[in-house]
C-alpha cells in the first residue's frame, strides 16, 4: 500500500546500520524488525513492493518509541522522525494502527477543564489504590488541586500544555520564577493553547495535531518568545512549520524557544548565588536532545546553581518514556528504562535533572529521584533569597 | 551473482508468507522447544529484514530465525539443525559489506546479538572474556575507567559485534600499529556444526598444538559460531597527536605515507579520504575538514609526550615536502573525536549523494599506492561511474567506493564490471583481495585470481574438517568449483521449506 512517504526520503537510508546502537528497542532486542534500518526497510517493502502489512509489521512500527536517537547518528541525514510519524498517519487512516479507545484517550488532552477533571479523579483513584500499576504512574504523586500561575509581564509566554499543567505545575512556577527572576515578564498560555498535539501525531493522528497547530497560531500574539520547558512539547511546536508547511508556521516554529535553550544566552542576567549541596546526573531528553538538540544548554544553565554536574554513560539513550509509549508498549518501556537505571546507578548522582515530564513521571515511577532543572535553579535562588 | 533488483521480488514473497504454513515444521517446534517461543521467529518480517546485511547483497528467504543467550542454546540450534539437515547462517549486527551474513539457502539464521555479556575482565592476564553479540565499541567504554580499549576499531565499532570482528578478522584505523583482530584473539569457546563445544587457542602464551585459533579467526562463519571470546585488551597510551594535513592531489597524499612508513615512524593510524568523500563527512560533523582539498590525510602518534611531539613534528614536515597545502593539529580531544567520527562515519554519509554504492577492499604494497588510485579514476571515468577514495593508507587497504541508483537501468551491471577491473588491477600491482571485509559472497569469484585451484583444494579441506557437510554458511568464501557439499546443500532445500 501507499504509505505516502516521499521517495526520496525514503531512498537516502544506504542501510549501514550505524543507527541501530542509537535505538533503544534495538538496545534492548537485539532484533532487527526493533531497529530504525529494520523499520525503514520495512516501510520500502510495504510502499513501493507492495508487501503485506502484518501483524508483525504493525509491531514494527508501533514498537517505535519516536526518541529519534537514530537521526543525529544517521551521516546521511535520513528523516526517521517524519517517516515514522507518516507511517503512522496512513496505517491510522487505515484503521491498522491507533485503535479507537487510544483516540479517545487523547481527546481530553486538548479540553482542559475536561483533563483538569479527569485527573483530579484519577488523584482520588490513586489515593485509594484503584489505579492498575501497568499504567506505570508507580509512586508519582497527582495533585488534587492546583494553585493558578501569575502573570509577570508580556515579554515572553511561558507555555503550559495540557498533562504538564495538570500534573506538574510546580515545574511551570519555578520556570516562571527563574524568568522573572532574570528579568522578562512572563503570560503563561494556559486554556488560550491546550495542547500541543505531540501525543497526537506520535499516533498517526496528524489531522488532530494540524488542528491545534493552528488554534495555538491564532492565540498566541505574535512576536513574542514562546518559552517551552517540556522538551517533547518543544519539539512538536518546532517542527509546526514541517508540519503545516507554510511561512506562518515557519515563523511560529522559530520563535519557539527551550527554557533551557532561552535562558543559557540570558544566564549573567540571573543573580549570583550558592550552588545547592548536590551531585546532580543529567538525563537529557530525546526530543531535547536528538530533535532540538539543544541539551547542552541544560549544562550551561544548571551549572552555576549545583554543586556537581556528572554525565551519563549512555550517550543519550532514550529512557523508555516515549509520551504515551509507557502506556502502550510497558514491557519493552521497562527494558529500556532499566537499562537508564544502571546507567543512573553507575553516576552515583543524589538527584536526576530531567527536562521532560514524561521521562521524570517514568523514571520517577520505578524509584528515581527526578527533578526539573528549573525546579534545581528555582531552589536556589529561592534560598538565597 | 545475487542481483540487487531482484532483491525487491524475494522479499514481497516472503512478507507474503503465512505463519500457519510453517509452524508445522518439525525443526521449528525443536527450536522453540530449545530456546522459548518469542526467541525463534518465523514470520516474513523478521526472514524478510534478516536477508540483508549491509552489502548490495540479497540472500533471498532466510528460514527461521533464533535469538539465542547462551552456548547451550547455540548448540541445540545446530544439533537440530544438523539432525534435519538444515543450513545454519551466523550473524550479528549485519554490518559486513561482502554479502558473509546474507541467507543462502533458506538456512536458521543465529543472531547472537542477545548474548552480548561482558563476563570477565583479567587484567593480570590481560585480557577480557566477551560474549560474540557484544559491540566492539561497547568494550572499549567499559574498558575506559581501568584506562584500556580493544584496539581493533573498525569504522563501524560503534555497531559491529565482536563475533563479527572475529568472522571477518576485521581491520580498522588503528590496527596499523596494533594489528588486527587476529592480534588481539587469545581463546574461543567455539559450537562446531556438529553442536559440539570446544575451546581453541588458550590463555597460555604459547598453547600447545596447531594454531586452530588462527585459522577459525577471519573464517567468515565457515567453521562454526563462536560463543565466548577471550581478547586482548590494550593499555591506553598516555599522549595522543592528531594531525590533518591537506593536499592539491591523492597522489601526494600517497606519497607523504610512504614517506612517512619509510623514515620509520609508526603512526597509530594513517587515514586517506578524496575530495568527494570529504566534503560528504564535513557536511554531516562539521569538523573542521577542508572542503576544497583534493584528498587529506589524517595521521595519528599515540606514545609518551616527547615522542609524540617530535612524530607529529617530522610527519608535518613530510607532508610539506610532499606538497601538503596546510597541516592542522588537532587542538583538544573533542576536536580529535570529530574528525575520527567523521572518518569512520564516512560509508554512511554516501546517501548524501547517491541512494546506493558498491564498496571494494583491496589491499595493494604501499609503493603502489598512488599508481593503482590513479587507475581506479580511469577506470570509473571509462564506465561514466563516480567513485571516491577513503582509504587506510598506513597498511595500503583501499576502499573505493562506486556510487549509484540501483534505480538506473543496466546500472548495476557497469558497477560490477568497473570492480572487477578494479580488483584486476590491485591484484596486477602484487595485492590481495580483501583487506578486512572479507570474500563473504562478494569476491568469491575473484578467489582463483589470487589462489591456485590446489590452494583452493587445500583451503576446503580446512573447512570439511570443521564442517564436513558444509552447513555452515554454506555457499561463502571458497567459490563454488571448489567447495564440498555447499551446492548440494543449498540444493538439496527441503520441499516444504517456504522458499
Amino acid at each position: 500500500m501507499d504509505l505516502k512517504l516521499g521517495s526520496d526520503d525514503l531512498n537516502t537510508c544506504v542501510q549501514c546500520g550505524l543507527c541501530l546502537p542509537h535505538c533503544p528497542t534495538y538496545r534492548v532486542t537485539g532484533d532487527e524488525t526493533m531497529s530504525p534500518r529494520g523499520r525503514i526497510k520495512l516501510m520500502r517493502e510495504v510502499q513501493l513492493h507492495d508487501a503485506p502489512v502484518t501483524d508483525e509489521v504493525v509491531d514494527a512500527f508501533a514498537s517505535c518509541v519516536q526518541c529519534r536517537g537514530c537521526e543525529p547518528a544517521c551521516p546521511s541525514g535520513v528523516p526517521y522522525g517524519h517517516l515514522m510519524e507518516q507511517t503512522r498517519e496512513t496505517l491510522a487512516d487505515s484503521g491498522q494502527m491507533t485503535p479507537v479507545w487510544l483516540r479517545a484517550a487523547m481527546k481530553p488532552l486538548a479540553q482542559p477543564k475536561l483533563l483538569a477533571a479527569g485527573t483530579a479523579a484519577l488523584g482520588v483513584a490513586k489515593k485509594v489504590g484503584l489505579v492498575p500499576d501497568r499504567l506505570g504512574l508507580g509512586a508519582a504523586d497527582i495533585p488534587l488541586r492546583q494553585e493558578p500561575l501569575p502573570t509577570t509581564g508580556t515579554d515572553v509566554y511561558l507555555f503550559t500544555g495540557c498533562v504538564m499543567d495538570t500534573m506538574q505545575r510546580d515545574v511551570h512556577r519555578a520556570g516562571l520564577d527563574v524568568l522573572t527572576a532574570a528579568g522578562f515578564g512572563v503570560t503563561p498560555t494556559g486554556a488560550e493553547a491546550p495542547c500541543c498535539g505531540a501525543l497526537q501525531a506520535h499516533a498517526g493522528l496528524t489531522d488532530e495535531t494540524r488542528g491545534l497547530a493552528e488554534k495555538m497560531m491564532r492565540s498566541l500574539a505574535p512576536e513574542r518568545p514562546i518559552i517551552v520547558d517540556s522538551a517533547g512539547c518543544g519539539a512538536a511546536m518546532k517542527e509546526y512549520g514541517h508540519l503545516l508547511g507554510t511561512e506562518e508556521a515557519r515563523a511560529f516554529s522559530g520563535r519557539v524557544f527551550d527554557i533551557q535553550e532561552f535562558l543559557a544566552d540570558h544566564v549573567d542576567k540571573l543573580p549570583e548565588v550558592a550552588p545547592l549541596d548536590l551531585r546532580v546526573a543529567v538525563q537529557d531528553p530525546c526530543h531535547l536532545r536528538h530533535v532540538q538538540r539543544v541539551h547542552e544548554a541544560t549544562r550551561v544553565v544548571l551549572q552555576p546553581f549545583v554543586r556537581e554536574l556528572v554525565e551519563l554513560d549512555d550517550d543519550g539513550l532514550c529512557c523508555g518514556a516515549g509520551g504515551a509509549y509507557s502506556v502502550l508498549q510497558p514491557e519493552l518501556a521497562g527494558q529500556i528504562r532499566d537499562r537508564k537505571l544502571g546507567s543512573i546507578d553507575r553516576a552515583t548522582p543524589d538527584v536526576v535533572a530531567s527536562a521532560n515530564p514524561g521521562c521524570s513521571l517514568h523514571l520517577g515511577a520505578a524509584g528515581v529521584d527526578t527533578i526539573h532543572p528549573m525546579e534545581l535553579v528555582a531552589r536556589a535562588l529561592s534560598a538565597a533569597m | 551473482m545475487y542481483r540487487y533488483a531482484k532483491l525487491k521480488n524475494r522479499v514481497t514473497r516472503t512478507l507474503g508468507i503465512d505463519a500457519a504454513e510453517v509452524e508445522s515444521d518439525p525443526f521449528v517446534a525443536e527450536l522453540v522447544d530449545a530456546l522459548s517461543p518469542d526467541r525463534v521467529k518465523q514470520d516474513g518480517a523478521h526472514r524478510a529484514l534478516l536477508s540483508h546485511d549491509a552489502s548490495v547483497f540479497d540472500g533471498g528467504n532466510s528460514g527461521p530465525v533464533v535469538f539465542p543467550e547462551t552456548t547451550e542454546e547455540v548448540a541445540a540450534v545446530t544439533r537440530a539443525a544438523a539432525t534435519h539437515g538444515r543450513n545454519v547462517v551466523p550473524r550479528g549486527a549485519g554490518t559486513g559489506l561482502a554479502g558473509g551474513a546474507i541467507p543462502l539457502g533458506v538456512p536458521v539464521v543465529v543472531a547472537v546479538t542477545r548474548m552480548n555479556e561482558i563476563h570477565e575482565i583479567d587484567t593480570d592476564n590481560g585480557i577480557a572474556w566477551v560474549g560474540p553479540g557484544v559491540v566492539n565499541l561497547d568494550l572499549t567504554k567499559h574498558l575506559a575507567p581501568i584506562g584500556y580499549h580493544f584496539a581493533p576499531d573498525p569504522s563501524s565499532q560503534q555497531v559491529c559485534t565482536i563475533g563479527g570482528n572475529v568472522a571477518n578478522n576485521s581491520g580498522g584505523p588503528h590496527c596499523l600499529a596494533y594489528g588486527v583482530t587476529n592480534a588481539h584473539i587469545v581463546a574461543m569457546e567455539v559450537v562446531l556444526p556438529s553442536g559440539d563445544v570446544v575451546m581453541l587457542g588458550g590463555l597460555d602464551a604459547e598453547p600447545a598444538g596447531y594454531d586452530l585459533r588462527g585459522a577459525f579467526v577471519g573464517s567468515e562463519g565457515t567453521l562454526g559460531i563462536t560463543t565466548k571470546i577471550a581478547v586482548r585488551i590494550t593499555k591506553n597510551r598516555p599522549e595522543v597527536r592528531t594531525l590533518l594535513l591537506s593536499f592539491e592531489s591523492v597522489t601526494d597524499a600517497a606519497n607523504t605515507v610512504s614517506g612517512i612508513i619509510a623514515a620509520g615512524i609508526v603512526p597509530a593510524a594513517l587515514e586517506v579520504m578524496d575530495q568527494r568523500i570529504t566534503v560528504a563527512v564535513e557536511n554531516y560533523v562539521n569538523a573542521g575538514y577542508p572542503r576544497d582539498a583534493a584528498a587529506v590525510l589524517l595521521a595519528e602518534v599515540d606514545g609518551l609526550a616527547d615522542g609524540v611531539d617530535l612524530d607529529a613534528d617530522r610527519i608535518a614536515e613530510i607532508g610539506r615536502a610532499n606538497g601538503a597545502t596546510a597541516v592542522k593539529l588537532a587542538g583538544s580531544d573533542t576536536e580529535r573525536a570529530l574528525l575520527w567520527k567523521g572518518r569512520k562515519t564516512a560509508f554512511g554519509a554516501i546517501a548524501q549523494l547517491a541512494p546506493d554504492y558498491y564498496l571494494h577492499d583491496t589491499v595493494v604494497p604501499r609503493s603502489k599506492l598512488a599508481e593503482v588510485l590513479t587507475k581506479t579514476y580511469e577506470i570509473a571515468d571509462r564506465y561514466d561511474l563516480t567513485i571516491m577514495n577513503v582509504f587506510h593508507a598506513g597498511d595500503g587497504n583501499l576502499h573505493p567506493l562506486i556510487l549509484f541508483d540501483a534505480r538506473d537501468e543496466g546500472v548495476l551491471e557497469k558497477v560490477h564490471a568497473a570492480g572487477g577491473e578494479i580488483i584486476t588491477a590491485s591484484l596486477d600491482a602484487g595485492g590481495v583481495l580483501s583487506g578486512e571485509h572479507g570474500i563473504g559472497v562478494e569476491k568469491q569469484k575473484f578467489m582463483d585470481r589470487m589462489f591456485s585451484s590446489d590452494d583452493l583444494d587445500h583451503q576446503n579441506r580446512l573447512r570439511q574438517a570443521f564442517d564436513p557437510g558444509c552447513r555452515t554458511n554454506p555457499g561463502k568464501v571458497i567459490p563454488t568449483g571448489h567447495s564440498c557439499a555447499d551446492i548440494q546443500s543449498l540444493r538439496s532445500v527441503p520441499k516444504e521449506v517456504w522458499a
